[in-house]
């Protein structure tokens, strides 16, 4: 029974490192942008959070009303200027130092504006709240909602891309820009059209991990590395692939965590590294990467 | 991935270039090794970082040190204090209180107007430095400190990763060093030293606070009151990192518990940033664990703490360590955070008094609260306490610039101050004074002398040290 409690929590575990990964696994996989500043988005996502929502009247709970539009124009933004800018120098080194800078500056300005305290998104009651159908196993709400969203927005990103008109755009920009230039689309626009969508989830990714844990300045590192393997494990370029991958990770540092604490974090590292050297292309690999 | 590992190498850079100190092999090949200790990507974000920043903390060195020509030879008539402190980062919790304490301080009569050692007076002036919660920048500061501002004494404090490297500079350069808020033990520790046979003397160092004898006289008298009122059984758990401080803890507090008659469940060396805690709560729960022990970084605390009410873990008292002393982390985790317990080094209501102005703790715990609007916090007494101890040494030399003497009167300084009565001879290891804690447990605020806010910690055991007045119950955190 606490096997079955394991693989259940690592399940739960691997829909939020699903949810982390999906704004970068769809950065990737559109503009072949490595967003390092990835985890420091989802942090400011949740000041952001502290900052407005206690002003709207809105419960916590429903805070992403406010953070995933402002992220979504921020998105679109950022892509229009900063992003397209060391694109258009086309060396793949420009735009993953642009976004190592952002990281580094985000870091700090958090700091001066909102010194090193912890914040939390404060839900009430709601934290504690789980599913216990026996006294080994039980299952957070916050958890399971968060799984449930990681799949649902998954599976309505996946039918964007195969079945709407800007879907389609994307994919055939992500294939062959120049292709896609040539039959009128506006590749700039698109890519920004991504961005928006990318950020989107981050900011819902951040104030996820700010219900289930504490955030800092500096904590936005520490989950980019697990969304990066995440996204590496499930394949490159895949969404479902995405949230295999995030589920792959946290089952494995479950099991990891139940033979020994000490091996948790360990046990997701060796199967990453194990993807990568058996299947180097991930599970799921659609193509190769751009 | 591979990118930016390459990135890091080049990165690492900027932030050595500012400690190399020209003309000395030897530094050079300090600064090297502390280089290559450990290039990550974290430590290549604190180094651009520390690049960064530098530029402001040159400009904030400037204005206290550099004013007055130097030719790397000081004035005879000031005495020079360093003071190093994690202001930034990680550890900034810890620093909330130094802009008011070095105002206070500096307010002083001691600081403002000088004092007089072996017959002649001297100015003092006081050099306050960030590690920005880095021990590689820490070790660089404390001997650019020594080596070019040539500081008489240098205070440090505020977690091992601050206090080590810089009491090891000071060692290692021969200057005075006092330092606090670090378990003397691993205090000992860093400078090379077996705090189970604690004998050999670091002649430069000295440092208060307390070690796992206090801890455990802290948390186990609340133990066996919460046991007496609910029959809990006899068992505890202990969240125990694999760091320097978890290490510590599990090899050091268990055995205090046990000879007391609680088993041990050790919920086993897990790392870190580690996002779930399910296994480790289902073995104490499965091991009917009532009382519960930890010391891990306090994001980490936040998580497990959270998923501990999920899954119904619901020890009778949580005597947390390392987290929990601020209250940022009781805001943090919200009604979570009822009647947790801890440790509290220093709280504003025993009747001690500055021996700089004589002002009582209450008083300077509100004048803070007044000034910066912030509740006040453990460290504001250790902290304040650094520059008492440092002029009861200075008062007790002949010769300030004499390092060796000064040194020497830090490892002997016995007075009472802000933190109460501190005897250096005295302590379990040489230079080293004893702060006795006492168990407090953060309850919703009420006004007790100053400002309420939302949570406050509240006295609940003085087992160690009477001095400190109860001022609530002792409640389960579960009942």
């Amino acid at each position: 029974m606490t096997w079955l409690n394991a693989i259940l929590q690592g399940i739960l575990l691997g829909g939020f490192y699903a949810l982390f990964a999906t704004g970068l696994s769809l950065l990737f996989g559109v503009m072949g942008i490595i967003n390092l500043a990835h985890g420091d988005f989802a942090v400011i996502a949740g000041y952001v959070a502290v900052v407005l929502v206690p002003s709207t009247h809105l419960p916590m709970v429903w805070g992403f009303l406010v953070v995933v539009p402002i992220f979504a124009l921020g998105g679109y933004i950022l892509q229009r200027t900063l992003f397209q800018a060391a694109l258009s120098r086309g060396d793949p080194l420009t735009i993953l130092l642009v976004t190592f800078g952002l990281s580094v500056i985000t870091e700090n300005a958090l700091l001066q504006a909102f010194t090193a305290n912890g914040q939390s998104l404060d839900i009430g009651g709601l934290i504690a709240d789980s599913i216990n159908p026996n006294n080994v196993i039980s299952i957070s709400d916050v958890s399971l909602a968060v799984l449930i969203v990681a799949v649902v927005l998954l599976a309505a990103l996946q039918l964007m891309l195969s079945r709407t008109s800007t879907g389609r755009q994307i994919r055939a920009v992500a294939d062959d820009r120049e292709a896609a230039e040539l039959v009128g689309i506006n590749h700039r626009h698109v890519f920004g059209i991504a961005a928006a969508i990318a950020l989107a989830t981050v900011a819902l990714a951040g104030l996820a991990s700010g219900m289930i844990t504490e955030f800092a300045p500096t904590t936005g590192t520490s989950n980019l590395l697990f969304a990066f393997e995440a996204v590496v494990i499930g394949g490159i370029g895949s969404l479902w692939g995405t949230l295999v991958g995030g589920i792959v990770l946290g089952v494995a540092q479950q099991i990891g965590a139940q033979i020994n604490p000490a091996y948790q974090i360990l046990a997701g590292h060796v199967v990453f590294l194990a993807v990568l050297a058996f299947r180097s292309r991930g599970l799921f690999a659609v193509r190769e990467a751009a | 991935m591979l990118a930016g590992g390459g990135l890091a190498v080049g990165a690492a850079g900027p932030a050595g270039r500012l400690t190399i100190d020209r003309g000395s092999v030897m530094d050079e090949t300090r600064v090297r090794q502390l280089r290559e200790r450990r290039v990550d990507r974290r430590t290549m974000l604190k180094g651009i970082g520390a690049g960064a920043l530098a530029v402001g903390a040159a400009q904030a060195a400037a204005e206290v040190g550099f004013t007055k020509p130097a030719f790397g030879v000081t004035s005879t008539q000031t005495i020079k204090i360093g003071y190093v402190s994690p202001k930034t980062g990680a550890f900034a919790d810890f620093s909330i209180s130094d802009s008011f304490v070095l105002k206070k301080v500096r307010s002083s009569s001691a600081y403002a107007k000088g004092i007089k050692v072996g017959g002649k007076h001297y100015g003092i002036e006081i050099i306050p430095v960030d590690t920005q919660s880095d021990p590689n920048r820490a070790a660089q500061l404390a001997q650019q400190l020594i080596q070019q501002q040539k500081v008489d004494m240098i205070l440090t404090t505020s977690t091992p990763e601050t206090t080590n490297p810089v009491a090891g500079a000071a060692q290692q350069f021969q200057a005075p060093c006092l330092a606090t808020v670090v378990p003397w033990e691993s205090w000992y520790a860093g400078l090379g030293g077996n705090p189970g046979a604690p004998t050999k003397n670091f002649t430069y160092n000295a440092m208060f606070f307390f070690g796992m004898k206090e801890f455990a006289g802290t948390f186990l008298p609340m133990w066996k009151r919460v046991e007496n009122e609910t029959h809990a059984s006899k068992v505890f758990g202990g969240m125990f990192p694999n760091d320097a401080d978890g290490n510590a803890f599990r090899a050091g507090f268990p055995p205090f518990a046990e000879a007391a008659g609680y088993k041990f469940i050790d919920g086993g060396a897990y790392t870190d940033g580690t996002t779930d805690y399910s296994s480790m709560i289902e073995q104490f729960k499965a091991n009917g664990c009532e009382f519960f022990v930890n010391c891990p970084i306090p994001p980490d605390f936040n998580t497990f703490w959270k998923q501990a009410e999920q899954a119904a873990f619901k020890p009778r008292l949580a005597t947390v360590a390392k987290v929990m002393l601020f209250p940022s982390d009781a805001k943090a985790l919200g009604s979570l955070s009822n009647n947790i317990a801890t440790d509290a080094w220093w709280t504003p209501y025993p009747k001690y008094h500055s021996s700089l102005t004589g002002e009582v703790a209450s008083s300077l715990a509100s004048e803070f609260e007044q000034q910066t609007g912030n509740e006040w916090v453990d460290s504001l007494g250790s902290s304040y306490s650094l520059f008492e101890v440092a002029i009861e040494a200075l008062k007790a030399s002949d010769d300030p610039h004499d390092h060796a003497q000064v040194a020497n009167a830090l490892q002997h300084v016995n007075y009472s101050g802000i933190s109460g009565p501190l005897d250096f001879a005295a302590g379990p290891a040489p230079g080293v004074g004893i702060v006795k804690p006492v168990g407090v447990q953060w309850k919703p605020g009420k006004k007790l002398y100053g400002k309420k806010f939302p949570w406050q910690e509240f006295v609940v055991d003085n087992s160690l040290n009477k001095d400190v007045p109860v001022n609530a119950d002792l409640v389960p955190t579960n009942p």
